[in-house]
């Protein structure tokens, strides 16, 4: 419950998952193929992820494993993980396949997540500590929203570590600017 | 009795799955705009620690009645909160080096009574001050510090 009110959790939440309907329903306008407002037995349906994981407890769905997960992103990452563009797939590569993973029952999720964060993982770091600002703009396009945070972390814990080393005065301005600014907005 | 029973599993996947499905979403609806309206207190929260209990116009005709409200009681409770202790907690939020700054100042903001004097704050002009009084107006934006 502590990730009720978190936005990040509601937005991977909403990522698309492709889904096999075990019961009808009737009177949802959800599927987009059949006329009337009724889904079959047997329908495929694609679905946000929230409502995905709701039926499948109350056993009206099967869940296929999303496409973000597939056999061609799995051989890409296996390839070269750093190049991988995993934002335009699914911008919460990480989380929701932390999600996904014991829903669907596939045993790989877990380590092919691990072996892809542990190489990106480096790149990241590497990047943020020796990239002036703008240099580095084509690597930032391809990382998921969590990869990011890690990169604007990195990067503005070596900023304050260069504005400590050059003297102190500026550390003060720095912060009260930064609330100048805000103010301003 | 065994065949109402089955007859009621049968009845309850027609329609049973439909409103599911719709109630499902009223509740993905609720907790969407809790999460909003949550997070949005969240920030009027944090902001009266970053520019201080009187709100600059342009923030002020963003908030809702309702969150101007919650913006004014939570800086009076603070204000009681500090009154009790005798201390200023919003200052000073960065370990100062000086008790007294330099600034300029970039608005006009014409003259103002602080402690035993009153000073002019002429547009571009420089003062030396406590770092207490010149915190409020360096917040705003009215000032900047002046370094070296």
């Amino acid at each position: 419950m502590a990730k009720y009110y978190d936005i990040d959790d509601i937005i991977t939440d909403e990522e698309i998952v492709a889904v096999i309907f075990q019961k009808s329903a009737s009177g949802v306008g959800i599927d987009p193929s059949s006329e009337t407002d009724c889904v079959e037995v047997g329908s495929k349906v694609e679905l946000p992820f929230w409502l995905a994981h709701e039926l499948q407890q109350r056993q009206a769905v099967s869940l296929n494993i999303p496409t973000s997960f597939n056999q061609n992103t799995r051989l890409e990452i296996q390839a070269d993980s750093a190049c991988v563009d995993l934002r335009s797939r699914c911008p919460f590569f990480y989380e929701f396949g932390c999600k996904i993973a014991p829903l669907v029952g596939a045993r790989n999720i877990g380590p092919l997540l691990l072996s892809a964060f542990k190489s990106r993982y480096k790149e990241v770091l590497t990047k943020a500590h020796t990239a002036a600002f703008t240099a580095a703009s084509k690597n930032l396009t391809i990382l998921t929203k969590e990869e990011t945070n890690l990169y604007e972390a990195a990067q503005s814990s070596m900023a304050a570590f260069k504005k400590w080393r050059m003297g102190g005065p500026r550390f003060q301005k720095a912060s009260i600017l930064g609330r100048k600014r805000k103010s301003t907005e | 009795m065994q065949e109402e029973g089955l007859d009621v599993q049968t009845t309850r996947s027609a329609d049973h799955y439909g409103a599911l499905i719709h109630h499902l979403s009223l509740v993905r609806n609720k907790r969407c705009l809790m999460a909003y309206v949550y997070n949005r207190a969240e920030t009027i929260r944090s902001l009266i620690w970053k520019v201080g209990p009187v709100l600059p116009q342009e923030i002020q005709e963003k908030l809702s009645h309702t969150e101007e409200d919650y913006f004014k009681k939570h800086a009076g409770t603070l204000q009681s909160y500090m009154s009790r202790l005798d201390l200023d907690v919003t200052v000073d939020m960065v370990p100062p080096k000086d008790p007294y700054i330099q600034v300029r100042v970039l608005d006009d903001i014409g003259v103002v009574l602080s402690d035993d004097k009153t000073t002019n704050f002429a547009r571009h002009s420089m003062h030396f001050l406590k770092r207490t009084d010149a915190e409020q107006f360096i917040s705003r934006g009215l000032m900047e510090e002046l370094t070296g």
